[in-house]
């Protein structure tokens, strides 16, 4: 009986090893981009911060709304000070789930990922079609989707309606490492 | 149950638990995740200036302001043939960020001849959390010239007596999201001297403040409260309130004031008039500043 139970320690033990891995992006890189006639905004942020669970597909990812470097300092200022409202809402989230995953598959796939976008305070569900890259050791996700301004319940005054697109597009690269906890 | 079985369900209790949890709890692990950084107030004000005299902002690196100040009033006669004011000053400026936190500017007024120049650092930044400091310091430094002629002999003046200088620390606190407070410390060294007036040095304390109507929008108000004022011919501290709103890389201030100087020393010790509606005590004033960005932050 007791070495039953050690036998199922054992496999119990090293298939939650494999199975509830997770990786995790430290320098994932999300940019943004604006484009009017009247001018073309773009930012960058290096920050970011995702994780992925891979005995489950669940994803998640949170980045700082001040970490973003504009072309124009200015704008920079703008983007925290009027729009986002950076000191109320520091942070922009998504959680979500890679719909069938796996994490065994060598090379690329692509996949889908649903799940929810916060970002002023305001959640959004979306649905991004997602390359994901399996080489060596290290997975890296990418892909981008489109945002509207409106939705998350910001405010751009009628006189600069005109600098602002409607809809932002969004870029994101992340290169996973093993997560140790 | 058997102390085994109570094992075996131990160990399956153990593993269930183990097993990942939701999204929520990657959210979680990504807050633990994040480096410490401190966090600063950004935008005390949203200009160099609260309203005629400066703020504790300076200009990100490699900005270039075009500044351009206007004071408007009308002369004490009954009846003025001039169209909307009788008189206008205007200076004319450009300021230059050396870096994130050092400004210098050059700039000439009309009115009065004055030519200054100015360094502006700032050496403390207000943090947002808990942790540094509660305000932010700024220090000033400015030197200006008086080009005018001088018809009374009396007055010495030669380009050293012509010179005057003022010292300030601007120290202001982000109260709130909406409302900023700042007290400037002023030393004043003038450089000629009228009337015999035998004084100049001069101290004061500006206090200043902002209060967000806006996204874009903010009232302001400013007064310079002196020591030792100037006595001969005598002396008001210069007093202003107005709005300031910013549109994009341009930046707007409209006020009403006292003060129809737009030179430190001169508004701070210089001031003839007191705060009211009577002529030429009122100055409509109106500033206009153009950032010009020479460093772009992104590569491609």
């Amino acid at each position: 009986m007791n070495k039953f139970i050690i036998l199922v320690c054992f496999i119990l033990c090293t298939g939650y090893h494999v199975v509830a891995q997770k990786i995790i992006a430290r320098q994932g890189r999300v940019a943004f981009f604006s484009y009017t006639p009247v001018e073309n905004i773009k930012a960058e942020n290096n920050q970011v911060l995702s994780i992925i669970d891979l005995s489950n597909g669940s994803i998640a990812v949170s980045m700082l709304m001040n970490a973003f470097i504009f072309e124009k300092a200015l704008m920079r200022e703008h983007f925290n000070e009027s729009y986002v409202e950076s000191d109320l809402y520091p942070k922009a989230t998504f959680v979500g789930e890679i719909l069938d995953f796996d994490p065994l598959l060598r090379g690329e796939q692509t996949r889908i990922i649903k799940g929810n976008f916060t970002m002023h305070d305001v959640s959004t569900a979306l649905e991004i079609k997602t390359k994901i890259d399996y080489i060596d050791s290290s997975y890296e996700v990418s892909g981008s989707f489109e945002a509207m301004v409106n939705d998350y319940e910001i405010k751009i005054p009628p006189l600069l309606a005109g600098n602002i697109a409607k809809v932002i597009t969004v870029d994101f690269r992340f290169e996973y490492e093993p997560y140790q906890e | 149950m058997s102390p085994i079985k109570n094992n075996i369900v131990l160990v399956i209790l153990l593993f269930l638990a183990g097993i990942s949890g939701s999204a929520q709890d990657l959210l979680q692990i990504l807050e633990e995740e994040r480096p410490e950084q401190l966090q600063y107030a950004e935008a005390t004000f949203k200009t160099t200036r609260i309203t005629f005299g400066h703020s504790v902002e300076t200009r990100k690196k490699g900005i270039l302001e075009v500044f351009v100040a206007n004071r408007f009033w009308d002369s004490p006669a009954p009846r003025s043939q001039s169209f909307v004011a009788d008189r206008l000053s205007t200076r004319f400026a450009l300021e230059y960020a050396l870096t994130d936190r050092l400004s210098a500017g050059l700039g000439g007024t009309t009115w009065d001849g004055l030519f200054d120049g100015f360094l502006k650092y700032r050496l403390i930044r207000q943090s947002a959390g808990k942790e540094g400091s509660p305000v932010g310091l700024t220090l000033f430094q400015n030197a200006s010239y008086y080009s005018k002629g001088e018809s009374d002999p009396a007055i010495a003046d030669a380009f050293s007596d012509r010179l005057s200088f003022t010292t300030q620390a601007l120290i202001a606190s982000k109260v709130n999201r909406n409302f900023s407070l700042q007290l400037a410390p002023t030393y004043v060294h003038k450089g000629l001297s009228y009337y015999g007036e035998p004084n100049k040095d001069h101290f004061a304390l500006g206090v200043g403040a902002r209060y967000k109507l806006g996204q874009h929008l903010s009232v302001v108000s400013e007064y310079y409260w002196l020591l030792n004022p100037v006595e001969s011919p005598s002396t008001y501290g210069p007093f202003s309130i107005g709005v300031n709103w910013e549109l994009g890389d341009v930046m707007l201030q409209f006020m009403l004031t006292n003060a129809v100087n737009m030179v430190e020393e001169a508004f701070i010790t210089g001031t003839r008039n007191n705060f009211n509606f009577r002529s030429p005590n009122l100055n409509f004033g109106f500033n206009f500043a153009y950032v010009i960005h020479f460093k772009r932050n992104l590569r491609n």
